[in-house]
């Protein structure tokens, strides 16, 4: 069951190209802050730079989630609280073994991949829910 | 909460996706409700009932009997 709207696959390609746009740009503003040369004023506006991009695909998922059916959306949504509740759950197992000196400092990048992740297992029990 | 979407759909000898087409729904939300995986908000049971010429009752039969002697 893929995350299609019910009349056509426009908005999922506006969402890829929103998507691969802001990563780019998320991708070229860490790339310029690795490295060494610049001002702290240049550093600010690189680290501020991938605001509009990701900002534009908050807009666009939101669009995209308003034309999904009741039914889609509710799917959709149970799979936002399930990657919800088990990042938290990540998070604070991750905080206790920091606690207790088995891993370094939480790389917030990693954040990405933990909801990312969990996103897919929540649809997936979601799917398999209504199927 | 039962339905008889399975009944009408096949005397109109549609498809799930045709039916979701005249509805303007995925074929997915077809597939969970007439499995009775899925209960769908009142537009969506008016939708699916206009489309079959009936009544939201005669399509969904809501089965709670205590709600029925209220």
């Amino acid at each position: 069951m893929p995350l299609t709207t019910r009349n056509s696959i426009g908005p999922i390609r506006t969402l890829l190209i929103v998507l691969c746009f802001a990563a780019a740009i998320d991708i070229g503003a860490s790339w310029l802050l690795g490295k060494p040369g610049f001002g702290s004023h240049a550093r600010i506006v690189f680290a501020l730079l991938p605001i509009p991009a990701n900002l534009a695909l908050v807009a666009v998922i939101v669009r995209t989630i308003r034309q999904l059916d009741e039914f889609l959306r509710h799917v959709h949504l149970e799979a936002v609280a399930i990657a919800f509740l088990l990042t938290a759950l990540a998070v604070s197992v991750y905080e206790d073994l920091q606690k207790a000196r088995v891993v370094g400092p939480l790389n917030i990048g990693i954040m990405w991949i933990f909801m990312a992740v969990f996103y897919g297992v929540g649809y997936v029990i979601a799917v398999r829910h209504y199927r | 909460m039962k339905n008889r979407l399975r009944v009408l759909r096949a005397e109109k000898d549609w498809t799930q996706a045709q039916l979701a087409e005249i509805v303007g729904v995925s074929r997915h939300a077809v597939i969970a409700v007439e499995n009775g995986k899925y209960d769908p908000a009142l537009p969506l049971a008016f939708k699916l009932a206009r489309a079959f010429g009936k009544t939201v009752e005669d399509v969904f039969v809501w089965e709670d009997g205590s709600l029925q002697e209220k």
